[in-house]
């Protein structure tokens, strides 16, 4: 739909203007848009159930969360070249998908975005929700890696199945574990999301190449031992793939101790001889046996 | 809720017409699905116009895809046939009891009560898939991907509140009178399916027809009588709008 276009809503009478496109997903388009002046983000779907069943999830999120500013401000119908568009109306997020916050800013802030996911993920799994389709679209970074989760399509209550979910992120798809929502199949994403921002060419060769049948943790586990940057959060990873966390809690306890203090692979890297020292001493010798050869020969 | 999901290739070459099958499937409160695969070259036109009919006949979806994309097909058509016929009962209550069309044209506020009804039900309601496989020649280079979809429905069907079964034929069967073969009882459990095609001699005959009867009569003896679903029986009083709602889920 083009710039410029004026939503008018037919029950709540509220008007909004589309900007730009920001998003498109399976059941609907999300646009930036302006009512008032005030920035929002709007949803346009085909189906009204479908999209109701969206706000919902964000009405009851609000109402878990009634601290914060709401997500989810409006919901109504608008009349678009003679057709009835069901939408709803949600706050604007700043930010940028984890990876392009990565790939601009380096991956030192692996440690402080990492930290502020698994606390988002602590309020909603302690409210009894879990997000479900984490994946670097879905995980906004702004500015000092300040974070907020969008699309909440696969937001489902504990111990219904997960409703929305990305396939390489998925605990079933790598034979982890069922579809049933609990914590751990989003501690399990959050181990992907990492594998996919820190690793992204060998996973997507991995999924290509590894048959369904051989699809387990210990492949991912094969990645993350042979990466240096992985290699830090190795047991941190293990756990997440394996779902042997306490809680979410603890999932964030042991991520913080993990990303700051990485000594033990440093501590073992300098018990290491450098190659290029262990080659220099090598050469010496070499030579120093030539010299005393020749000098025996003499 | 009772589905038939048909994964095939190409058209049916023996005995009864699918179209009829499916139908009569259809006629007994169970609704016929069809994945097409299609990798290399194309599905003829006489096989895809086959398809479509089949799904319409049986008041399911139709999908042609690759063998890649078939796990994600067949999760999302078995989801979606589930919240269409919800969807189809839930309006034809709401055109009696309110006199408005659908969903969509009850106020927001309104609209959300209903559709966390809807949701509930979907999650809950009991569920038996039939998976009926083809396995004539053609499909044998197929037949790891459709494993994996078996594989991956199962799981996801397990992961939900209500009673959830899957079982799975091949077709044709090993001699001229076996139409097709049960190789999985209804199960719940994604771990309980074994390797299921691993002994299968491919033979050329595609008798679709045939083997979605042969489906259906295994549905009837071990689910026990299937009574029609309350909004198939109203369907054929209800206008035609039917047809429009069906069409509108399935984008």
């Amino acid at each position: 739909m083009p710039p410029g276009t004026l939503l008018r809503g037919k029950w709540h009478g509220k008007t909004y203007r589309l900007e730009k496109l920001i998003g498109l997903g399976a059941n609907g388009q999300v646009y930036l848009a302006t009512s008032n002046g005030y920035k929002c983000a709007v949803k346009l779907g085909l189906d009204a159930a479908d999209l109701q069943g969206e706000a919902n999830i964000l009405a009851a999120l609000d109402h878990a969360e009634k601290k914060r500013r709401p997500f989810l401000l409006d919901v109504d119908d608008a009349l678009i070249g003679g057709r009835e568009v069901p939408f709803y109306i949600m706050r604007f997020v700043p930010g940028v998908p984890v990876n392009a916050f990565l790939q601009k800013h380096g991956a030192q802030w692996v440690g402080v975005v990492g930290y502020r996911l698994l606390e988002r993920l602590v309020q909603l799994h302690e409210a009894g929700w879990v997000f479900g389709d984490i994946k670097s679209d879905n995980v906004l970074v702004g500015e000092y890696g300040k974070l907020e989760l969008v699309d909440y399509g696969g937001m489902s209550a504990i111990g219904r199945s997960v409703r929305q979910f990305t396939e390489i992120y998925d605990r079933g798809y790598w034979s982890a574990g069922g579809r049933t929502a609990d914590a751990a199949y989003d501690w399990f994403s959050v181990g992907m999301l990492w594998l996919h921002a820190l690793d992204r060419k060998r996973l997507l060769h991995l999924t290509k190449t590894l048959l369904p049948q051989n699809r387990n943790p210990e492949e991912l586990m094969k990645l993350v031992r042979s990466n240096s940057r992985l290699k830090p959060l190795e047991s941190w990873l293990e756990k997440a793939f394996s779902g042997r966390f306490e809680d979410t809690r603890d999932a964030a306890k042991q991520w913080r101790e993990a990303v700051q203090h990485p000594q033990k692979s440093k501590s073992q890297a300098s018990g290491q001889v450098p190659v290029w020292m262990a080659s220099l001493f090598a050469a010496a010798v070499v030579l120093s046996l030539s010299v005393a050869a020749v000098w025996l020969f003499q | 809720m009772k589905q038939i999901l048909l994964i095939t290739d190409g058209g049916s070459n023996v005995g009864d017409s699918p179209v009829v099958a499916a139908a009569q499937a259809y006629a007994e409160g169970i609704t016929v699905n069809v994945a097409g695969i299609v990798d290399e070259g194309t599905i003829g036109e006489y096989g895809a116009t086959e398809i479509a009919e089949i799904a319409k006949a049986g008041g399911g979806i139709s999908r042609i895809v690759t063998s890649g994309q078939l796990s994600r097909t067949v999760q999302m058509m078995t989801r979606q046939t589930i919240a269409g016929s919800i969807r189809q009962a839930v309006n034809q209550e709401l055109r009696q009891l309110f006199g408005v069309e659908n969903v969509g044209a009850l106020p927001p506020t309104k609209r959300s009560e209903v559709v966390k009804v809807m949701e509930e039900m979907e999650e809950t309601m009991s569920l038996s898939v039939a998976l009926l496989i083809d396995a004539s020649a053609s499909m044998k280079p197929k037949l790891h991907a459709v494993e994996e979809a078996i594989r991956d429905l199962t799981l996801s069907l397990q992961a939900r509140e209500g009673k959830s079964q899957v079982a799975v034929f091949h077709y044709p069967g090993n001699s001229m009178d076996e139409i097709c073969v049960l190789d999985s009882e209804w199960t719940t459990y994604a771990s309980k399916i074994g390797t299921l095609f691993g002994k299968i001699r491919m033979k050329g005959t595609t008798p679709t027809g045939p083997a979605i009867l042969q489906a259906v009569d295994y549905i009837r003896e071990t689910c026990g009588n299937i009574s029609s679903e309350p909004m198939d029986a109203r369907q054929s009083s209800a206008r035609s709008v039917s047809n429009g709602v069906r069409s509108d889920y399935v984008v």
